[in-house]
């Protein structure tokens, strides 16, 4: 039985054997080995059976080694047939073909631009900058950027914008927006001091509310109180003090201290800079290709020439193309030949020593922030190996030292 | 010699209690109501037709009749046949 069973799946033939004695070809068949079913005598010389599709070509074998008989395939069942018949039908197949790529080209069209959380005037800005993107309705997803790039420039583009969401959900990109609402700067309401962030030596004092504690050229350390907001009474407002004569002489006035205060600051950083370097730089010149990406094979649909540069920079942008909500294994892509140069640069140990107090320098200054300056610079040690020279910098900056603490009114 | 061969397998079939159609290469006959006869172990077919079906066994014939018959599945040295079965015969060795 196992040998007919499933024998839809692969397809089955029915032969009407006409002859002297039809049954004993089926015999000679079941000799073969060959499985015969549903054996039935039609009439005296005619008999009918089914045979698999695949012991279809041992027939005609059979049919030679014994007397004739003539064979006639009367019924073809089974699956190979239902899709063979399938595929003779060519207006439906196209039809079907031509359904799939509608589909695969609407499911890769923006079909909505959905921007929440952000006032109107601002949403409209924001629909003008995705425009400028190609970022609307009916554009193709696949010539736009990432969600992550479309985020960073509008983040640029638009400085309202404090923060955006961009997430691309089937064919619609939900922005979620933040407003950058323009607060004016808070200031610490109430009695206050000044400290210091850091240890350093107090180089420019200008106070303008408060007294101040420390005198120029002093040395503090992170904490120490710079300008205090605890005016003793009397001397805070002169002109009550003959009215508050009474008072208590400890007795003190809290106000919110004020004040600039730059001090040197010193800073001890570690660099290594090698001898010899080698740079790439883009000259500028660059070609776009464009291919489409099936599997791993990729299929140029523009830019066939490959530029004459010597040395090239790719640069691969792969854009899926969806289908419904899923992503097919076919990808747009997008390569930018960019021509390079390499550089190679060959320092002496000044050199090198100069470039590591520059880089020193910046990466401190990027630290720091524009309103620190930096004095000088001292090296205190420098060794070379392995091609690299090391370097322990002392850096001297100038810079505003100052953190107002409130005054703790406990009680 | 035939005959010794002969001896030995029916001594083995009495004392080993092995089944006498392995054995003997003798057909073995399922019968399912008058619905359905599975014949294992013939040697072939030797009439068949709407109302009856003859195979060959070891010795003899197996003659099967009835009315409306179907080889329902066919294998080398199996049969399975379907119809409304009437009455099963075992022929003699004669020429059909």
């Amino acid at each position: 039985m196992k040998r007919i069973q499933g024998s839809y799946l692969r397809g089955y033939v029915k032969v009407l054997v006409k002859g002297e004695r039809p049954e004993r070809f089926f015999q000679a068949c079941t000799n073969r080995g060959i499985a015969v079913w549903d054996i039935k005598k039609e009439t005296n010389n005619t008999c009918s059976g089914n045979v698999a599709l695949g012991d279809v070509k041992y027939l005609k074998q059979i049919k030679r080694e014994t007397n004739d008989y003539k064979l006639r395939f009367i019924g073809r069942k089974g699956y190979p047939f239902l899709i063979n018949q399938f595929f003779q039908k060519k207006p439906l197949l196209l039809g079907l073909c031509l359904s799939l790529l509608l589909i695969v080209f609407l499911s890769n069209i923006v079909w909505e631009v959905k921007i929440t959380g952000v006032p109107n005037d601002l949403e409209e800005k924001i629909t003008n900058q995705l425009e400028q993107y190609g970022v609307h309705r009916g554009s193709w997803s696949f010539t736009i950027d990432s969600p992550s790039v479309i985020q960073q420039r509008l983040l640029n583009d638009v400085p309202e914008l404090l923060w955006v969401g961009v997430h691309k959900k089937g064919t619609t990109y939900m922005l979620e927006g933040v407003e950058k609402v323009v607060v004016e700067e808070e200031e610490v309401d109430g009695p206050r001091n000044l400290v210091a962030t850091k240890k350093g030596v107090i180089q420019e004092m200008y106070v303008s509310k408060g007294v101040p504690k420390v005198q120029v050229n002093d040395y503090v350390e992170p904490g120490d109180v710079l300008v205090s907001g605890e005016i003793p009474s009397g001397q805070a407002s002169e002109g009550e003090e003959e009215n508050d004569d009474e008072k208590d002489e400890e007795e003190v006035e809290l106000i919110a201290a004020e004040g600039d205060i730059t001090a040197k600051t010193w800073y001890e950083t570690n660099v290594e800079v090698p001898l010899s370097t080698n740079n790439e730089t883009l000259t500028g010149n660059k070609e776009k290709k464009y291919a489409i990406r099936i599997g791993n094979i990729e299929f140029p649909i523009w830019g066939f020439k490959s530029p004459e540069y010597d040395q090239i920079h790719r640069e691969k942008y792969e854009q899926p193309i969806h289908f419904l909500t899923w992503e097919l294994p076919i990808k747009f892509v997008t390569t930018t030949l960019s021509e390079k140069e390499y550089h190679e640069v060959e320092r002496t140990k000044e050199e090198a020593i100069d470039y590591g107090i520059k880089q020193a320098k910046q990466e401190l200054q990027l630290h720091l922030g524009p309103k620190a300056e930096i004095i000088s610079e001292k090296v205190l040690h420098e060794t070379t190996e392995n091609g690299k020279v090391k370097l322990t910098l002392y850096i001297t900056v100038e810079e505003d030292i100052v953190k107002e603490e409130p005054i703790n009114q406990g009680d | 010699m035939k005959n010794w061969q002969h001896r030995i397998k029916s001594w083995l079939i009495n004392y080993l209690a092995l089944p006498s159609d392995v054995m003997l290469e003798l057909p073995r006959i399922t019968v399912i109501g008058q619905l359905h006869v599975y014949i294992e172990n013939h040697k072939g077919i030797a009439v068949y037709s709407d109302n009856e079906l003859t195979l060959k066994a070891n010795k003899g014939y197996i003659q099967i009749k009835g009315s409306s018959f179907v080889l329902k599945m066919m294998l080398p040295e199996e049969i399975l046949l379907e119809g409304h079965i009437s009455d099963i015969k075992f022929l003699p060795d004669i020429q059909e």
